[in-house]
């Protein structure tokens, strides 16, 4: 059994040496091949002063590169902390001075455009393969970077010399090591760093493993992001197998027709992705005309899908097995549920399901008791080896998410509480309700609407702001700012929307600003949320 | 001087950037690539071009190869428009 996310690679590596691995763009790795560019990248690392624990950024569009760094940094025993490509510079910035992150792998225009965000931590920075033959021909400046940061800049042929059959051996690895970092929206304004160790992660992988039984025949797609925790049962669980992951191209995720001739193109048989990426596939994805018959499994996690859809989805495909996974990035999966095609078109709500192997779940309600009686609601806990050890240099929040297990009083362990609301039904599954606070989904993407209110808050010209999510079958929710800007402030909605987008990622945009004199309070003065949610709710219809 | 199409479109495109805080977009420049248009923002461009050109779209029809620029799209409107029955 493993108990280091590297070896699973080891042992396809043995089985299966010259498979291909991971395709990306129409560029290939094969399990060999894979294994010997991670063992060079460790070694490179390792030069350039990475060791056990230390973060190393990586920075650029998803590609085969991808996987080899992600390992490389693991095999140096560094943690890796893969960053949106797309996000604001300025975000980006705090995340490599929050984890103070040793090493950066990026292309050379994001290098560039963090010139003015805080890298005083990174001491050197790969440039990807596809800068590599610029910095062959010297238009790549290389060497010692400016003042601003960034460290010694090397190019991706650096690795090239070094030892290819085996990894840095000055360490001894155990499964408690962090093995990545996740930023997630943060309600205070600020990303937070969920950290992940290597059991947390095997934990999931080896249960899915063993319920989805993936083989080495497998195709699975790569179609979240890597700084999104579906990937990593795209990525582990293809290396655990020995099977072929496909990283979906920026066109497929755009087009549902171009992403149902992909599916059939490349034969794949098992995908994981959003609700709402699989509803734009059910409406725009001309699935009818599509051979699909590789296609046996689909599993969909990061927000609630709306039953009118998924019942379409499961009419068009009818030979292959649905799958709704339920966890915050901080247990990965934690809950699952099989669609029962017998139970569908009479169901009204898709539970949750119940706890996968490993992993215990249970409510808490408002009296401080575990939840028993079928029907009841209380918060969701989670305990077990899936749980997070915390976010990275913030011990107040990770006293305050990761608590003592109280109903266990014989030995110290800690519980994951998810802020999720549940019931519990007569049969034994969950049922997802709500939140407790102010985190909502969109587009799959977990975002905190403080975040939001923040960026608009620093702009000079507001007072007060109130970001809001409009529930949405297509995409969640929509987001929406109400704000009262100061007396006279000629400020515009397009101001807002501007602003926001040099602090936050492009998916926590308002689509929608409304300016008012003042936002209207409850009874205890704070911001009346129901009652703005309320009023746009009628002004829509 | 009337608005030709390509302006109408240019004008669509360029409002969807700005509230995205990007900088102005050439006419063949990737919207794709560059992130101006999203998945949720591809499927609002088709209803403006089926409202305001008065065409309709098939789900085929939207890819990269139609919508990856303002040039693209101004070829594929003016594809579908001289395809309409009069």
């Amino acid at each position: 059994m493993a108990y280091h996310l590297t070896q699973l690679l080891t042992k396809s590596v043995e089985r299966f040496p010259e498979k291909t691995a991971v395709w990306a763009r129409g560029k290939t790795l094969s399990y060999r091949e894979l294994e010997e560019r991670s063992n060079q990248l460790a070694h490179l690392f390792r030069e350039r002063g990475v060791k056990k624990g230390d973060r190393v950024g990586l920075y650029f569009p998803k590609s085969i590169e991808s996987l080899a760094c992600m390992l490389g940094v693991m095999k140096a025993g560094g943690v890796y902390v893969p960053l949106d490509p797309a996000q604001p510079a300025s975000r980006i910035g705090y995340i490599i001075s929050n984890c103070a992150m040793k090493g950066l792998v990026t292309t050379l225009d994001r290098l560039k455009a963090l010139a003015h965000a805080d890298t005083r931590t990174v001491e050197f920075s790969v440039l990807t393969e596809a800068e590599a033959a610029g910095a062959e021909n010297g238009t790549i400046p290389t060497g010692p970077a400016g003042p601003s940061g960034g460290g010694d800049v090397i190019p991706w042929n650096s690795v090239s010399g070094l030892p290819v059959s085996r990894p840095p051996a000055d360490f001894q690895p155990t499964t408690t090591d962090l093995a990545y970092i996740l930023y997630t929206s943060g309600s205070t304004g600020r990303p937070k760093g969920v950290m992940l160790s290597h059991a947390n992660a095997l934990t999931f992988i080896e249960w899915c493993a063993e319920e989805f039984r993936i083989r080495p025949d497998d195709r699975l797609t790569g179609h979240a992001p890597l700084h999104f925790d579906l990937s990593v049962f795209d990525v582990y669980n293809t290396l655990e197998a020995g099977a072929t992951l496909y990283m979906i191209p920026d066109d497929a995720l755009l087009f549902p027709a171009t992403l149902g001739k992909f599916l059939e193109a490349k034969e794949i048989s098992v995908t994981y992705c959003v609700p709402s990426a699989l509803v734009h596939l059910v409406l725009h994805g001309s699935l009818a005309s599509r051979d699909l018959h590789h296609l046996r499994t689909i599993l969909f996690a990061g927000e609630v899908f709306p039953m009118k859809y998924l019942k379409q989805l499961a009419g068009m495909i009818p030979h292959v097995e649905l799958y709704n996974l339920y966890g915050p990035t901080e247990t990965n999966v934690c809950t699952w549920y099989r669609v029962d095609r017998a139970r569908l078109p009479q169901m009204e709500r898709l539970p949750i399901g119940r706890a996968c192997a490993n992993t215990e779940v249970f409510a808490v309600n408002d009296r401080d008791e575990r939840v028993t009686t079928p029907g009841e609601t209380g918060e969701l806990y989670v305990r077990g080896p899936a749980v997070t050890p915390g976010y990275w240099g913030d011990a107040e929040k990770t006293a305050k998410m990761v608590v003592p297990n109280r109903f266990q009083p014989h030995f110290d362990e800690k519980a994951y509480r998810t802020g999720d609301l549940v019931t519990l039904r007569e049969d034994g599954d969950y049922d997802f309700i709500g939140r407790r606070d102010n985190q909502i989904k969109s587009r799959g993407y977990r975002i905190e609407l403080g975040e939001i209110e923040a960026a608009i808050l620093s702009h000079p010209g507001v007072r007060e702001a109130a970001a809001i999510a409009l529930p949405d079958d297509e995409v969640g929710n929509r987001i929406k700012a109400v704000v009262a800007p100061h007396n006279g402030d000629p400020i515009t909605a397009l101001d807002l929307q501007q602003h926001c987008a040099s602090r936050v990622p492009r998916y926590m945009i308002p689509e929608l600003v409304e300016l008012r004199e003042s936002l209207p309070k409850t009874s205890t003065g704070k911001i009346d949320r129901v009652r703005l949610v309320a009023e746009s709710g009628a002004a829509r219809s | 001087m009337p608005e030709t199409a390509k302006d109408q479109i240019r004008q669509f495109v360029t409002d969807i950037a700005q509230r995205k805080g990007l900088d102005v977009v050439t006419d063949d420049e990737s919207l794709t690539s560059n992130g101006v248009i999203d998945s949720l923002g591809i499927f609002k461009l088709v209803s403006f071009l089926e409202d305001t050109f008065r065409l309709k779209v098939a789900d085929d029809e939207i890819t990269n190869e139609s919508f990856e620029s303002i040039n693209q799209i101004d070829r594929f409107v003016a594809g579908k428009l001289e395809k309409k029955p009069a």
